[in-house]
């Protein structure tokens, strides 16, 4: 195997982790099933790469607009659907991210259905690992503030949540557009990777995937999702001289995790190691903060 | 002036009256007791006072200003909360995090301070968890903080919820068969305790039961109720002498306990 | 005139496959309480098992059809068996049982394309090509098939549900599973009917999609059409699913004809986001309040 191909599983893995940090916070943290988020991420790649491409624009600069269009159509998806309940709230979701298919496969300015070539590379694997220790930081910040908190309650017991003060819509709506924002910047750095857009990448399929690697990575752990993100991404590359099989082995395996380990690797819990490093830098931070103040 | 007051409450499911025309006016400092047989719309009014349930008619009034066209997380934050009958509990997270979510609104920063760990953040989160530690040690669940919830014995289940809404530092408590469940020395310990909070977070506590001991020697105040009506209002004395209440509820009381 | 009358026949006549596909959904919703989103991969199996039948083996229509139909009925209850059935004894979230049914349509879909191939397979021609005419209506011999077929094999459906015992049972436990356990109804032995029944449905609009367009392991996407309906309907209600798909069959080639087909499937989405907004319990489905 050379570098350069364990490169380019790195990136991709890298790629859909940052979608899978967002859709970790929606899923594992707040409880909340969708089947859209490759809606989500169809948007900020269109939009990030028209930013580069079109507007001239920076591409971090670009990626951030991408990541933004997606929070603000996910604050619109969730002010119209985020009353629903179960099935139905996953209907709407699923509804969503096929409708943004079909809407960008009519969208000529962007090549329609046959996509939008050469678009410039200027994602790397550095700067994926960045972005990705960004959005990692932020997520954590976020689960262990009483925002985070008050998404679980959510997760664990909507009524209970509403009679201890919690606007649960609001938490909803909040957690929805996240998950949104880091979906779209996932697709502005595929966009930026792959350098060819069309609106079947992002078809129901990728949003189950999205979703599958929360659960195998466990519900409630961001150290599960990175590990589900690169294993599977990794595993059907890896698998990739078995051809047409390792899709099949894919679903096997999904299905087998439900009904054997439905809490996932990880079981909403989180690695020592992280919670060491975690000490670590909150002891360098302390002193940090005394001299600001 | 009353701190809770209910003005003919009506609640119809279809054609079902399940509670029709009650009035109710809870002083503050009281401990008011609900009671009534099953399907007498006991938890119904406090689905109604708590904005789970919309009023079909009539007004609820908290401190003066009407309560029943809020939302219930607004009502909790003009200072009502309850507890379940059959407890909800934030069942995966430890005892310790159930209170610690609950204490969430005695602070106030942003996602953005959560973010950047802001002085503001730093100095909240630090507010929040003196709080529920101190919660933790008052209710004597210190030595369960890091039990996760579902893994908690009945009993203290229950004590978990009332501590978890204590935590929103309400001026109304509503308890729905807090004692349910319990055997006679954990419902003698629940009742000091409930006395104990009432003294000590200057609460004002409505409490649905069906301990007819708990509830005679807890309460100042009684409403019986039946059928979705009022049957009977006075101090307890007045109720266990009542011969309309006897007939509807004491009667059939023996058989229930 | 002659237009719309031509899309309305052609919408009612596509519509009642869509209805087969959601009446069998919604069937096992309304015991199961969730989105069996495997649906599709029956449905495909489906259309694959009437393509063997009959242009491999070259058997006559009527045994292909009854090959489609049982064939799929066994694979939704072996599925159930292997996918759901440990979940249900754990008492799993419903999030899991949706995730397991994702995983097995992955599975269906790609053992599809790893064993016969990705490539669309024609089925032979079953039914002549040329139309019935009445006045100035040309109407498709295949598409008069279509709705005879579906609608046969609802009203047996029907006969299921409300005139034997196993019907009144379905009914009973869709309106209370607990209850209904409790009072002695095996909800095993009902589970395993209602998955045998609306997995025998997807087999027959399955090989009748097969015969209307052609079939390829991603025909599956098409239960899509069966959750907007349901939904249109209200989950869980049959006689909803039934006219959420006509209505759904005929707003879609209402649109075909009069605006694009290509925004055909676009505006299926957007009624789909419109009536959640708008009527989230669908036309015949009830909201009810969270009890606490």
């Amino acid at each position: 195997m050379s570098w350069y191909y364990i490169e380019g599983i790195l990136i991709l893995s890298g790629i859909n982790l940052v979608a899978v940090l967002g859709l970790s916070l929606l899923t594992g943290f707040t409880g909340l099933f969708s089947f859209g988020h490759a809606g989500f991420m169809a948007i900020g790649a269109y939009a990030a790469a028209f930013a580069t491409m079109k507007l001239g624009m920076n591409f971090y600069v670009a990626l951030l607009f991408g990541g933004l269009m997606a929070g603000i159509i996910g604050y619109v998806l969730g002010k119209l659907t985020l009353n629903l309940k179960g099935d139905y709230f996953i209907i709407a979701t699923l509804g969503f991210g096929e409708a943004m298919r079909l809407i960008l496969d009519n969208i000529q300015y962007f090549g329609g259905a046959r996509g939008w070539p050469g678009i410039a590379n200027y994602t790397n694997l550095t700067n994926v690992v960045i972005i990705n220790v960004i959005g990692i930081i932020i997520l954590v910040n976020i689960i262990n503030s009483k925002h985070g908190r008050n998404m679980k309650a959510i997760r664990e017991e909507e009524m209970a949540s509403n009679i201890i003060g919690i606007d649960v819509f609001k938490y909803k709506l909040k957690s929805l557009m996240i998950s949104a924002v880091y979906a779209g910047i996932s697709g502005g750095l595929l966009a930026h990777y792959i350098g060819f857009l069309q609106p079947k990448m992002f078809q129901l399929i990728k949003s189950t995937e999205l979703t599958i690697i929360v659960i195998f990575g466990g519900l409630g752990s961001v150290t599960g999702s990175v590990v589900g993100a690169i294993v599977l991404t990794a595993l059907p590359e890896v698998l990739r001289n078995v051809k047409e099989w390792r899709l099949v082995l894919y679903g096997a395996t999904v299905v087998f995790i439900m009904i054997t380990r439905p809490q996932g690797l990880m079981g909403g819990k989180e690695f020592r190691v992280i919670h060491i490093i975690k000490r670590i830098v909150s002891k360098l931070k302390a002193p940090l903060n005394k001299e600001v103040s | 002036m009353s701190l809770l007051e209910l003005k003919d409450v009506t609640k119809q499911f279809g054609g079902l009256t399940a509670v029709g025309n009650v009035n109710l006016k809870v002083e503050e400092n009281m401990i008011y007791g609900l009671i009534g047989p099953n399907g007498a719309g006991k938890t119904t009014i406090f689905n109604l006072i708590t904005g789970i349930y919309k009023t079909t008619n009539g007004e609820i009034y908290f401190n003066d200003s009407r309560i029943d066209d809020l939302k219930s997380f607004q009502i909790a934050d003009v200072g009502v909360t309850r507890t379940f009958q059959n407890i909800r509990l934030f069942k995966n997270l430890t005892t310790y995090e159930n209170i610690l979510t609950a204490c969430h609104f005695n602070t106030e920063y942003s996602m953005l301070d959560a973010v950047f760990r802001s002085k503001k953040y730093v100095k909240g989160e630090k507010l929040l968890h003196e709080q529920a530690v101190e919660l933790l040690e008052i209710m004597g669940l210190e030595n369960r903080k890091d039990v996760v919830a579902e893994n908690l014995p009945y009993g203290l289940q229950r004590r978990l919820e009332i501590a978890r809404a204590l935590a929103l530092r309400p001026k109304l408590l509503l308890l729905d068969e807090p004692a349910a469940g319990m055997n006679p020395e954990e419902t003698l310990q629940l009742l000091d305790l409930i006395r104990k909070a009432r003294d000590q977070f200057k609460l004002t506590i409505l409490v649905i039961e069906h301990h007819m001991d708990l509830i005679m020697n807890l309460c100042d105040k009684i409403t019986v109720l039946n059928f979705g009506k009022e049957l009977a209002e006075g101090v307890p004395d007045d109720i266990q002498n009542n011969p309309h209440v006897i007939e509807a509820y004491l009667g059939e009381g023996d058989a229930e306990c | 005139m002659t237009t719309f009358l031509q899309q309305l026949i052609n919408g009612i006549s596509i519509g009642s496959v869509y209805a087969l596909m959601a009446v069998g959904y919604s069937l096992v919703y309304s015991i199961m309480n969730f989105s069996n989103f495997a649906h599709g991969g029956v449905i495909m199996i489906g259309a694959y098992l009437g393509f063997f039948a009959l242009a491999i083996w070259q058997l006559p229509f009527p045994i292909a059809f009854f090959i489609a139909a049982v064939g799929s009925g066994i694979l939704a209850i072996v599925l159930e068996r292997i996918a759901y059935n440990p979940l249900r004894k754990r008492n799993a979230p419903f999030l899991y049982f949706i995730i397991s049914a994702m995983g097995a349509s992955i599975f269906l879909e790609n053992i599809v394309i790893a064993t016969i191939g990705p490539n669309f397979k024609t089925y032979p021609q079953v039914f002549q090509k040329t139309p019935y005419e009445i006045g100035a209506l040309a109407i498709g011999r295949l598409d008069v098939v279509m709705f005879i077929i579906s609608a046969v094999s609802l009203l047996i459906l029907l006969i299921i549900i409300e005139k034997t015992k196993v019907g009144m049972a379905i009914k009973a436990t869709a309106y209370n599973f607990k209850a209904s356990s409790l009072m002695g109804v095996n909800t095993d032995y009902i589970i395993f009917i209602v998955f045998g029944l609306g997995g025998a449905l997807a087999g027959i609009a399955g090989i009748l999609f097969g015969m209307k367009y052609t079939v390829y392991p991603q025909i599956g996407v098409i239960t899509i059409k069966a959750f907007i309906a349901a939904v249109f309907g209200g989950l869980g209600s049959l006689s909803g699913a039934v006219i959420g798909a006509i209505s759904l069959g005929i707003i879609e080639t209402m649109t075909a004809g009069y605006i694009s087909s290509q925004l055909r499937d676009l505006i299926a989405f957007a009624l789909l986001i419109f009536i959640l907004v708008v009527r989230p319990m669908g036309i015949m489905g009830k909201m009810n309040e969270d009890k606490a």
